[in-house]
């Protein structure tokens, strides 16, 4: 695996699979809406290179104002359709506002889906400030840093969970910052499974 | 009823851990082998996996 960690930012180039495309699709309408936005979790690992499909893709997007969101429902329209709600106003009011998730596949489809919430806690907000840009065939891609990531990985402890970490680690363990991601696991009291993944 | 397995839990826990294990050292083969080969190879591979057909509603 070929990728530079320069200046806070990684930059690689490789094949495309369809859930990139999807994940690529979804994030351009956010970036033509200036919508932040941090994709956490499942994803990660996968354009890392991990062999494991999944059906969602979580994403936090920064706490918009209705009138934005209506911008990026009308603009994600032509090949998103919302699976848990049927118009802007109310996945605004109903989901967003009340940090529910709300999931976008493509017209007609049903998985893969973007899951998307506005951040609703401290560590949600600090995940969106701190994200990782991923130059990725040349075009950037905002992603939970990695440190947090495989923190939080370890906490979430289901065997999918450690798996992904334990697939992160020995790929980027040379360019993080080790002493944060002890601090993360040692916020999130799983520095015993971080000791375990060394 | 009398017409049912017989089920040995200590068994089929380390049956389990021991799946656990053998996955887990499936990852880390994986992931050095990832280290080793380019981009252009790995990802036509992780491509075959993702890119087949998904249902629809």
């Amino acid at each position: 695996m070929e990728f530079q960690f320069k200046n806070g930012r990684i930059r690689f180039n490789r094949d495309l699979s369809e859930l990139d495309l999807f994940v690529r699709k979804f994030v351009d309408a956010l970036d033509s809406c200036g919508i932040r936005y941090v994709v956490i979790s499942g994803y990660v690992p996968i354009l890392f290179g991990r062999s494991r499909e999944t059906e969602d893709v979580d994403v936090f997007i920064e706490s918009v104002t209705a009138g934005t969101f209506e911008q990026l429902w009308n603009r994600l329209a032509s090949d998103f359709e919302c699976i848990n709600s049927a118009n802007a106003s109310d996945a605004f009011k109903h989901y967003l506002n009340e940090h529910l998730a709300l999931r976008f596949a493509y017209r007609g489809a049903f998985i893969p889906n973007m899951e998307v919430k506005f951040p609703k806690r401290e560590l949600d907000q600090y995940t969106l400030e701190n994200r990782l840009e991923v130059i990725l065939n040349g075009k950037p891609l905002y992603i939970s840093n990695l440190e947090l990531q495989i923190a939080f990985k370890l906490y979430l402890g289901s065997e999918k969970d450690l798996e992904d970490a334990l697939h992160l680690w020995p790929l980027v363990k040379g360019h993080l910052d080790y002493e944060k991601l002890k601090r993360h696991a040692g916020q999130l009291n799983v520095l015993e499974r971080l000791k375990d993944l060394e | 009823m009398n017409d049912l397995p017989r089920i040995d839990l200590t068994e089929l826990d380390a049956d389990k851990k021991e799946n656990i294990r053998q996955r887990r050292e499936f990852i880390r083969k994986y992931v050095e082998w990832l280290k080793k080969t380019p981009n252009s190879v790995w990802s036509v591979q992780q491509n075959k996996l993702l890119s087949r057909p998904k249902p629809t509603v």
